[in-house]
């Protein structure tokens, strides 16, 4: 066998564990409580295994996964930043973990959604939060919802959303989702959305809004977006801000005051919760007064009593999930936020920005950088190396110096892209050796660029078939 | 504390290198009109006193004793080695596995949860997760449209009323048309025109269905109706016939193996029939080879169906799932083995019918359901509110109140025993309605 053991070769044919609590009632007969013909007939296809063989099989996995705690992690536009430890700590209070969601009495639980609502709405500049949507992308759809819902209930007509062509994947898939139609604008030299161009779109009557990047995802700040916003709004639209990149600017300047109406985060980027290799994250959508009503159910607001939760009023988009999303998470981010307090989120931002300039100073004798100005918290390379060497040659030429790679191939302006968001949590040590690393790299790709091609060598594994394993998918065991 | 670890005189060489003078040089780009002075917020805390802090905020929250409320979230015993696999710390600080080379041990987890999943289900194929089971479903009525290209989706009434309004949501937003029927007017609403029929069993009130007359009903009238099952507990499928065998096309669920933690995180499990492979959303693990060399090691995949290649053309835009959570579920299935989850589920069917069977002997009460049932079920009592007072006077967490989703049931109640229910809980909440109907 040339594959690793997977757990269900370890398994035994026996009870071994017990973790399950003594019976100790007495049975009824169960043919009685279900009938034969519902019963599962055949044993589920899952082994027996010790506990100390599981526990020892997925610890040896964890150990060949690269975390944020074993290095740098400069994945563009995903804010790999240190989990603090606190956090996991917080989440884990039985006052918080063993509650459920539809107990009556759940006041701190609805102090801190209300509580974590409010700062969001200081950092961010709107008017109200909801915690409710699961991640990122179901934020974006909650916030599209809401467009959706504002024009419904005006009785106004629009069916197109734009987004330039520098934005996430998911811009343009939510907006089907909500069906709207897209319209994309591309960007101009300098990394920004052309004002004529989104006038002459607008002018169009039909569009619902804009969904921004900002600063964008070739890192940089679009300066001209107090009139872009001015522009949608003049026609009609609203402003949708994708938050994926709030970390350079939190503190310093607030999505609201650009005159977005709408605003997504991602807890598990900005926020430090962890990404948990996937997941669960959280992404809790702001809006301006005009929008409160429409926001999805359930949601926490304040009156003169207090604290209350309400339901469906009529004009919600209505639930996009049950019970309170991701409400672990939300004490994590909860937690970060009241630990960084005013100065220290103001602080993490411009250190995130500083990190990421110092990395892109220290490259660009070398490198491509297709908009090499002050970027924020990230930078574009475009890695046409000599010889041929590309984007994925690069990343894997780097995790061979045990350092996970940068994105690559996003966003899709630049052909050999690769972003580089160091974050602002990392020493300068590991940044010096991330720029060292780059700088060799770029010389082998003279010297010895089939080398690269076929790297990674020192990994667990080699480079993989990623075409093979769509064409032939073998998805279970 | 902001976790920022660079001293002043760092600072300076590094603004020194960058060539600016200070911090705020950075920020050239951004208007000057637009840069605020200073958030309206506390100054940071130490660890000690964010510790602090959270600690008696969750102490606002109630933690009783034992439990009888279910409603779409459960206490089952979780061993003490899921917590500790999940706190592997390269695996919760890691990202979505891109960088498949130095992701393995992610890609291998997800490959057996994949696995583990369509095994206890006897379903074909298994994505990497969704956010919840009420998510799930709506994506899974979505693709019912993709795949039918009908616009019309028909909910059999039991559905957990949270998963009904989630369904609506999604429906509205990509205009297909949704209808809540009782399942005995299925018959009549059946039609080509139907993209998908949406079915929970065992259903909010307990019920558990018959799915396999359902699939023969959906196959025997229309030619391309999907049937898509709900699930809230998955534990029940130690013991209850799975989907995979019932003919069912696309299997949703609520994840295994978590806390409640007030609703979330927990996960959507969807799995699907073969044929729909390419048709499903969300995240896939698949076993490969090496370029230049012999091994087998695992990668996403099939990923021309995602956002990120295919855009607005994308079935969904989920990116994001509940990998963490996924790893918990995995951890929970194969900890409890074949044997343990077999005897979860029996002492779950045991004791909630134990309860269900003396309710219905004590005056007053009447158990509402007429078809099997695992762990809930539905009960009207007497004096519905002394019962709830009683309850929480004695420090157990008492069933849901019908009223919660269904204003005009006011005397309901749907009760939830688990095998965490012990001999003593269950005579102490049978004692206490005893007492409530006097």
């Amino acid at each position: 066998m040339t594959r690793k053991q997977l757990i269900f070769e370890k398994g035994y044919n026996a009870l071994i564990n017990n973790f399950t609590p003594e019976m100790d009632i007495k049975s009824i007969d169960f043919d009685t409580i279900l009938p034969k013909s519902l019963q599962r007939n055949e044993e589920i296809n899952l082994p027996d295994v010790p506990e100390f063989e599981i526990v020892r099989h997925y610890v040896n996995l964890a150990h060949k996964n690269y975390g944020v705690d074993s290095g740098i992690y400069p994945l563009g536009s995903c804010t790999m930043k240190y989990n603090p430890r606190i956090n996991e700590v917080t989440a884990r209070l039985s006052g918080f973990l063993k509650i459920h969601p539809l107990q009556e009495e759940n006041d701190g639980a609805i102090e801190l959604i209300y509580n974590l609502g409010q700062q969001l709405c200081e950092i961010c500049g709107m008017d109200a939060f909801t915690l409710n949507p699961a991640a990122g992308a179901q934020g974006e759809l909650t916030g599209i919802l809401i467009i959706k819902k504002y024009f419904e209930i005006k009785g106004i007509k629009k069916d197109k959303i734009i987004v330039p062509d520098s934005a996430h994947g998911t811009n343009p898939a939510t907006s089907a989702m909500a069906g709207f139609s897209i319209i994309e604008i591309k960007s101009d030299e300098n990394g920004e959305l052309p004002l004529d161009q989104l006038e002459f779109a607008m002018k169009g009557g039909d569009v619902a809004g804009l969904m921004l990047t900002n600063p964008n995802t070739v890192g940089v700040f679009d300066r001209n977006i107090d009139k872009i916003t001015e522009i949608v709004h003049k026609y009609g639209g609203l402003c949708y801000y994708d938050g994926a990149n709030l970390n350079p600017i939190m503190g310093i300047a607030k999505p609201g005051e650009m005159g977005f109406d709408i605003i997504h985060l991602n807890l598990h980027k900005t926020f430090s919760t962890p990404h948990g290799g996937g997941g669960p994250g959280a992404g809790p959508v702001g809006v301006k007064k005009d929008l409160i009503n429409y926001l999805p159910c359930p949601q926490v607001i304040k009156n003169e009593r207090g604290l209350a939760c309400v339901e469906n009023e009529g004009e919600s988009i209505g639930r996009i999930r049950s019970f309170w999303g991701n409400f672990g998470v939300l004490v994590k981010a909860y937690t970060y936020i009241l630990a960084l307090g005013k100065n220290g989120i103001k602080n993490a931002a411009q250190n995130s920005v500083l990190n990421a300039n110092y990395i892109r100073t220290q490259i660009k004798h070398k490198f491509t950088i297709p908009y090499d100005r002050i970027n924020m918290h990230e930078f574009l390379v475009d890695a046409n190396l000599p010889n041929g060497v590309n984007s994925e040659d690069v990343a894997k030429a780097l995790l061979d110096r045990g350092i996970h790679a940068p994105t690559i191939y996003f966003p899709l302006i630049i052909h050999e892209a690769m972003l580089i968001e160091p974050t602002e949590t990392e020493n300068k040590r590991e940044l010096d050796k991330f720029i060292e690393a780059m700088l060799e790299i770029y010389e082998e790709a003279e010297k010895n660029p089939e080398y690269l091609k076929k790297g990674p060598y020192n990994t667990e594994i080699g480079r993989l078939d990623a075409t093979l394993a769509a064409r032939k998918p073998c998805l279970r065991d | 504390m902001d976790y920022v670890p660079h001293d002043l005189e760092t600072i300076r060489i590094m603004l020194e290198k960058i060539g600016v003078e200070n911090l705020d040089d950075l920020y050239v780009d951004i208007p000057n009109n637009l840069k605020i002075k200073q958030l309206n917020l506390p100054e940071g805390l130490s660890e000690s006193d964010l510790l602090k802090n959270l600690t008696e905020l969750s102490e606002k929250n109630h933690i009783y004793n034992t439990s009888f409320l279910g409603a779409g979230s459960y206490y089952h015993y979780i061993p003490s080695l899921v917590d500790s696999i999940i706190s592997q710390s390269q695996f919760f600080t890691a990202y979505t596995p891109y960088q498949a080379e130095i992701s393995q041990g992610m890609l291998q987890s997800i490959y057996e949860y994949q696995s583990a999943i369509s095994r206890l289900t006897e379903m074909d194929i298994t994505n990497a997760s969704m956010y919840d089971c009420a998510s799930a479903l709506a994506e899974a009525a979505t693709m019912a449209f993709f795949v039918t290209k009908k616009k019309k989706i028909l909910l059999i009434e039991g559905i957990h009323p949270e998963y009904i309004e989630t369904v609506q949501t999604y429906c509205w937003g990509r205009s297909i048309e949704t209808e809540t029927i009782p399942l005995d007017e299925l018959d009549n609403k059946l039609t080509d025109e139907i993209a998908g029929v949406l079915i929970q069993s065992p259903n909010f009130f307990g019920d558990i269905e018959d799915i396999s007359q359902v699939a023969k009903k959906i196959r025997s009238k229309t030619k391309k109706c999907l049937l898509i099952q709900a699930m809230s507990d998955p534990t029940c499928l130690g013991k209850l016939n799975p989907p995979g065998k019932n003919d069912v096309d696309i299997f949703v669920a609520e994840g295994v193996g978590m806390h409640p933690s007030f609703g979330g995180p927990n996960l959507g499990i969807l799995s699907v029939k073969k044929k729909y492979m390419r048709k499903m959303p969300g995240r896939l693990i698949g076993l490969t080879k090496e370029l230049h060399g012999e091994k087998e090691g695992y990668v996403l995949t099939l990923q021309a169906r995602e956002q990120h290649i295919r855009r607005e053309k994308a079935l969904s835009n989920i990116c994001s799932n509940q990998a963490l959570i996924m790893i918990a579920s995995l951890v929970y299935l194969v900890s409890l083995g074949k044997t343990g989850l077999k005897n979860v589920a029996m002492q779950n069917f045991q004791k909630a019918n134990h309860v269900k069977q003396a309710l219905s002997q004590i005056s007053g009460y009447k158990v509402l359901n007429t078809k099997p049932t695992y762990n809930e079920f539905i009960v009207k009592c007497p004096n519905i509110n002394k019962l709830i007072k009683k309850c929480k006077d004695d420090n157990i967490l008492p069933p849901l109140k019908l009223s919660h989703y269904f204003p005009d049931r006011k005397d309901e109640i749907l009760i939830c025993v688990t095998e965490m229910n012990s001999k003593e809980d269950i005579n102490k909440f049978l004692q206490i309605a005893k007492e409530a109907a006097q």
